[in-house]
């Protein structure tokens, strides 16, 4: 057998074992794997390729830390309950403005940073009650509130897996703009539309205005949704006037509008509140951390060069089902990841179809990885978003839409020359 | 006694830690101390002598000038501006440590981001160094990265938006100086090191500009010569004398849309011809293998060999590998034919180099003979 391969099951059934048999936690289990590749493939221990691999992730979970204090600050002022009710009482009369209206607004700080964690853990916590209040199941509402961050993570301006494929191929994120609103628009509003659809019915309407209601009355409302202000109006000054001064960095953007906090509503205490985020959070981080050495380990061995080989060759329209399963399995991984190791060459694979429709559509496919297990960045934070304990409740009720989403992002590479002569201008 | 029975096992595990952490904190520090180069006699400056602010930092770089008797065109070549790509940062030792200028003055920055050298890309699993065999012994260099380090520019934004164009790219790519031409005085680090660049072309009135790469082997420019329009004519006519020899160089204009590349803004900004070159490493991209130093020298991998006689990468991928001193010698052969058209074209204004070792040489003796 091919040692490739020998290494990759290896490290396969060795994570397998530690997850389910050792009942360690996901992070450690990859590390235990990345481990076991290094020594077959006669690295020994390479702690330098272990510690340099750990450290890929650094940036998105400086991140997902802060925006979790922030998040979990602006649930304990009151902000997060004032603002469903406000969504609620002014949109609880039109179910179709409402979830157009909330879809949007989940996708905004995807749509912004690129990243799908950021609208799950910003405007997805704020939408969350309000989405509840109406009478979405928790379950479904964390499952809108997924995919709809995921279709803000690729929709413009900011594409991050784009810009990383962008930079393999040295192509210019230029021109992306319509692209990536097709992607992503249509989709967005279809998958929330046929999620809550059961729920939205107009007899619950007067019930849900009280119940929201009686959250948050006792609050001065101006001072309350100052921290959120403070994040919108840094997050938008870095995207407008970019420099020295206003592209301060997504954590000290969210460690700033948390120090905004102070007095803007409920008492807290930032030091226990602080410690309750980071304890949620820690899952996440270690799993970037593992993730980091498992992929430098397949690198290292050769078994990354050994996969992408033989899943690109893979002959005629066969390569559209392998775009579809590899890139959201990869993705599994790290959406980033997927992008950066099979995007590249897919886009290769793929010249001759405008090379912008293929990488819009391929960064929409790779987005999916972002609800698969066992990293499921966005899927975990919005079951913790939404309190549900069992995040695959979630990834169930995602599954059909997953399925379109890779479906209509394999059309766009199919007929991307057509999609290109509309879109791109 | 008790606290020590309580926290036993979370002791260890912060030993633990400590000690992977004070280890490979050693390993990563041995990046700093530079692959040692012997130029033949010639002027050594630092780019910091261009631009102040850069001096003490990361970013300042050895300057090598060879300036011949007679006086003739300035001409600058960059080595190393991807510390990944090694023919272009070996090219320009080999030329250093061999070369005798006899008409103009020849400027070589051999690392022209010297904190690319001290770290390597995270998820590629590249070795630090690899070895070439040379007369005295085997010789050492650094295998870095295609960015400038973190711990020298950090935190990275989440877009790049690039100066004065606005194009945004990956946030990454704030740290590529071949994406932050013209630069800034007042920028980050990589676009401090473009603006000394930019400075060092303006104050040496350089006449013609050289910027040596490598590319992965599934990129679509590569073994290629991309040309400013003002170098266009020039670089024609040097793919053109080269493939006579059978040294097959794709030609390609330097996309005007397309700004930070030195091919782009030198050109554009102080209206100088600029080639860059590419050649094709092994160890970039995809599809190759295991990883280990030889790769970079021998340029031989199985998957690579896969991937090519699957017709996923752009160049022709022989069983033998694509070894270092071929893609080197491509870069010679590169530049002394470059040279050889400018000097019929400008009588007056003249680059006369001797000794630079000819493609045949390079890849019957070898790399290691032209190395010290």
């Amino acid at each position: 057998m091919n040692a490739e391969l020998l290494v990759l099951i290896a490290m396969m059934a060795l994570f397998a074992i530690a997850v389910f048999i050792g009942k360690y936690p996901i992070g450690i289990s990859l590390a235990l794997a990345s481990i076991a590749g290094a020594l077959l493939s006669g690295f020994g221990v390479p702690f330098r390729h272990l510690v340099e691999g750990s450290i890929s992730y650094l940036d998105p979970i400086l991140i997902i830390v802060t925006a979790m204090i922030f998040m979990e600050i602006i649930k304990e002022t009151g902000a997060l309950g004032e603002t469903s009710r406000l969504i609620v009482r002014y949109f609880h009369a039109y179910p179709f403005l409402f979830l157009t209206a909330i879809t949007f607004f989940i996708m905004i700080p995807g749509m912004l940073t690129g990243l799908s964690t950021a609208s799950v853990l910003t405007t997805g916590a704020v939408v969350a009650p309000a989405l509840i209040a109406y009478g979405i199941p928790k379950v479904k509402t964390g499952s809108i509130i997924a995919m709809a961050a995921l279709y803000g993570m690729i929709a413009p301006p900011i594409n991050v897996p784009a810009m990383i494929i962008g930079g393999g191929v040295d192509m210019p994120f230029i021109g992306f703009e319509l692209p990536l609103l097709f992607a992503t628009v249509p989709l967005a509003l279809f998958t929330t539309y046929f999620i809550a659809r059961p729920h939205v019915s107009r007899g619950v309407r007067s019930e849900v205005l009280e119940k929201i209601s009686a959250l948050t009355q006792d609050i001065h409302r101006a001072r309350l949704f100052l921290p959120v202000l403070v994040l919108v109006l840094l997050m938008s000054l870095s995207r407008l006037i970019p420099n020295d001064l206003t592209s301060l960095g997504l954590p000290l953007i969210f460690v700033i509008s948390s120090l905004a906090a102070f007095r803007s509503g409920r008492d807290f205490n930032y030091w226990k509140v602080a410690q309750s985020a980071i304890k949620k959070a820690m899952p996440v981080m270690g799993i970037l951390v593992g993730i980091g050495m498992f992929i430098q380990i397949l690198s290292l061995s050769g078994v990354r060069g050994f996969l992408i080989v033989n899943i690109v060759q893979i002959p005629s329209y066969w390569i559209y089902v392998a775009i579809a399963v590899s890139l959201p399995l990869f993705g599994a991984i790290s959406s980033y990841g997927a992008s950066y190791v099979l995007g590249v060459p897919f886009l290769l694979a793929l010249l001759g179809r405008n090379e912008i429709i293929v990488a819009s559509a391929i960064t929409l496919i790779a987005s999916l990885g972002d609800m698969m297990p066992p990293t499921a960045l966005a899927g975990i934070f919005s079951a913790q978003v939404v309190d549900e304990p069992n995040y695959f409740r979630i990834l169930k009720v995602c599954i059909p839409y997953i399925v379109i989403t890779a479906f209509y992002g394999v059309m766009m590479i199919i007929g991307a020359n057509w999609f290109a002569k509309y879109l791109i201008v | 006694m008790s606290f020590l029975k309580k926290h036993l096992t979370r002791l260890l595990i912060l030993a633990s830690a400590l000690s992977v952490s004070a280890f490979v904190g050693i390993d990563f520090l041995s990046m700093h101390v530079p692959d040692p180069i012997y130029p033949n006699p010639c002027q050594k400056l630092q780019l910091s002598d261009y631009f102040k602010p850069l001096a003490g930092t990361a970013g300042d770089t050895d300057v090598y000038i060879f300036e011949g008797d007679q006086a003739g065109a300035t001409v600058l070549i960059l080595g190393g501006t991807h510390a990944n790509e090694p023919a272009g940062h070996i090219a320009a030792v080999s030329l250093m440590e061999n070369i005798e200028v006899d008409a103009g003055r020849l400027i070589i920055l051999p690392r022209a981001n010297n904190s690319g050298f001290t770290h390597n890309d995270p998820q590629e699993g590249n070795p630090q160094r690899f070895m070439i065999k040379t007369r005295r012994g085997e010789r050492w260099f650094r295998y870095g990265s295609r960015y400038t380090n973190s711990i020298d520019q950090w935190p990275d934004p989440d877009v790049y938006e690039h100066q004065p164009s606005g194009q945004h790219l990956s946030g990454s790519e704030t740290r590529n100086l071949n994406r932050s031409y013209p630069g800034s005085p007042d920028g980050n680090l990589t676009e401090k090191i473009g603006y000394a660049i930019m400075q060092l072309l303006k104050q040496e009135h350089v006449d013609l500009a050289f910027d040596l790469h490598e590319a992965s082997l599934e990129y679509p420019v590569i073994n290629a010569v991309v040309a400013h329009q003002l170098a266009f004519d020039l670089a024609a006519e040097v793919v053109m004398t080269l493939q006579m020899e059978d040294i097959l160089f794709n030609l390609e204009p330097s996309p005007v849309d397309f700004h930070g590349l030195s091919h782009r803004e030198w050109g554009d900004a102080l209206g100088i011809p600029v080639i860059l070159m590419e050649s094709a490493n092994p160890l970039q991209g995809r599809y190759h293998g295991k990883v280990t130093p030889d790769i970079i020298v021998t340029g031989k991998d199985k998957y690579n060999l896969q991937a090519a006689k699957s017709g996923l990468i752009e160049v022709n991928y022989p069983a033998d590998g694509i070894p270092l001193n071929l893609r080197v010698a491509r870069h010679l052969s590169g530049l002394a034919t470059t040279f050889d058209i400018w000097n019929s074209s400008h009588q007056d204004d003249q680059i006369i180099v001797k000794n630079i070792p000819s493609y045949s040489e390079m890849i019957t003796n070898g790399l290691g003979v032209y190395l010290k």
